[in-house]
């Protein structure tokens, strides 16, 4: 209850400042879309990179043991 | 070679078979007249090209053999038909580039854990090293003639990783690729078979981060007995090579290569020796660099590698030996 009046200003006032600052600059909707858009990607391609590193061995595994026909969890660890 | 394009889309039906009277006697009557009519290529049916990065597929398997310094021990084992796992261990020394002609050598021992899978339709190759690198590689059919090919170097420090991911369109006498990989690399090639035995390819590339681009020609001339190809790239890059398959066993193999911004000219002449129980390669170069690498079959199932390399003019030797095991 208290954080809903202290979150409600915030996003007025940082549409607010960023109308009043960009008064020059028509597109700042767009902008900020742009960034947006640049932000989510970075985040997805560093996300999918680290997702690619710890999981490809671990996929293999699992694609190779449910191939026919399946090995066993002791053909996987045994070293013959 | 636009037209010959055009041509191969817009494919005529093929012929009616001659005679349905009886499957077997026009057979043999046909066999006996293709000889006669070898001399007539059919244009519309030429055969599919090699695909453009193995252009010079024969020349770097000569010419190109993995030489090592140090000890190498590798083991495959099959789970099943399709599913492996490998474990390499390999010590050596690594060279650190340093200044005047010495040549600086660290002790380095590396263990790398690898799972293939090979199918049919999907191939993932997948390296772990003891420092963390992963190197992924998968190979998917997704349609007949569309295949997807990703390669992948991910390292833990943060902007060494490396990617690229290829499309690969095989058409009836023509392949094309197009390229896209990080640090904004966009690349595309195409190759088309123009007569039986040529074929010519085009490639062009854009890395965004560096401003550069490059266009490059490649042209294979390949025969049962050699194999001629020449590529020429703006990066200013000439490479010719040459492969002549002397016999069933034996094949010989040269190679040039010229770069125009960095003055770099080398020769190489190399040969390559498939006998039952071993593989020898050896190979010659313009630098003196003289080296051979043994890859010999003891005992099914286990390998012997030898490999030698000499570099007379920096003085620099490297001798190496391994044992493999598993298939």
């Amino acid at each position: 209850m208290a954080s809903r009046p202290s979150l409600k200003p915030k996003p007025k006032g940082g549409k607010g400042g960023k109308k009043g600052s960009s008064a020059a600059d028509e597109e700042s909707t767009s902008a900020t879309a742009v960034r947006l858009v640049k932000e989510w990607t970075t985040w997805t391609m560093k996300t999918t990179k680290v997702v690619a590193h710890y999981g490809f061995i671990p996929l293999i595994i699992v694609v190779g043991m449910n191939s026919e026909p399946k090995p066993s969890i002791a053909q996987l660890l045994s070293p013959f | 070679m636009g037209s010959a394009a055009s041509h191969s889309a817009r494919l005529p039906p093929p012929p009616p078979p001659p005679a349905f009277d009886a499957a077997t006697p026009p057979k043999p009557q046909e066999e006996a007249g293709k000889p006669a009519a070898e001399e007539k290529v059919d244009y519309m049916n030429l055969p599919c090209p090699v695909p453009y990065e193995e252009v010079q597929r024969e020349a770097f398997m000569s010419l190109k053999a993995e030489v090592f310094e140090g000890m190498r021990l590798d083991y495959t084992k099959m789970l099943n038909q399709s599913f492996g796992l490998t474990h390499s261990v390999s010590m050596g020394a690594v060279e650190i580039p340093a200044q005047g002609s010495d040549v600086i050598k660290i002790p380095h021992g590396t263990y790398e854990f690898g799972a293939n899978f090979l199918d049919p339709k999907l191939v993932l190759i997948g390296r772990l090293s003891q420092d963390g690198r992963v190197n992924a590689r998968v190979k998917c059919d997704l349609t007949e003639n569309l295949a997807l090919k990703i390669n992948a170097q991910m390292t833990s420090e943060p902007g060494y990783s490396q990617g690229m991911f290829n499309f690969d369109y095989k058409g009836k006498d023509y392949r094309s690729q197009f390229q896209v990989g990080n640090n904004e690399f966009y690349g595309a090639n195409y190759i088309q078979s123009v007569t039986k035995h040529l074929s010519l390819g085009t490639e062009a590339f854009w890395v965004g981060q560096q401003r550069k681009s490059g266009v490059g020609l490649v042209a294979r001339y390949d025969t049962k007995n050699f194999v001629a190809t020449g590529q020429i790239a703006t990066t200013g890059m000439v490479a010719l090579s040459y492969v002549q398959k002397v016999s069933d066993k034996v094949s010989l193999a040269s190679d040039f290569m010229y770069n125009q911004m960095s003055k770099d000219v080398t020769a190489t002449f190399g040969y390559d020796y498939m006998l039952r129980q071993c593989r020898l390669r050896g190979k010659l170069d313009t630098n003196g660099v003289v080296s051979a690498l043994l890859e010999e079959r003891l005992a099914p199932g286990v390998t012997l590698l030898l490999s030698a390399e000499i570099d007379h003019w920096k003085k620099d030797y490297k001798f190496g030996y391994g044992v493999g095991i598993g298939e």
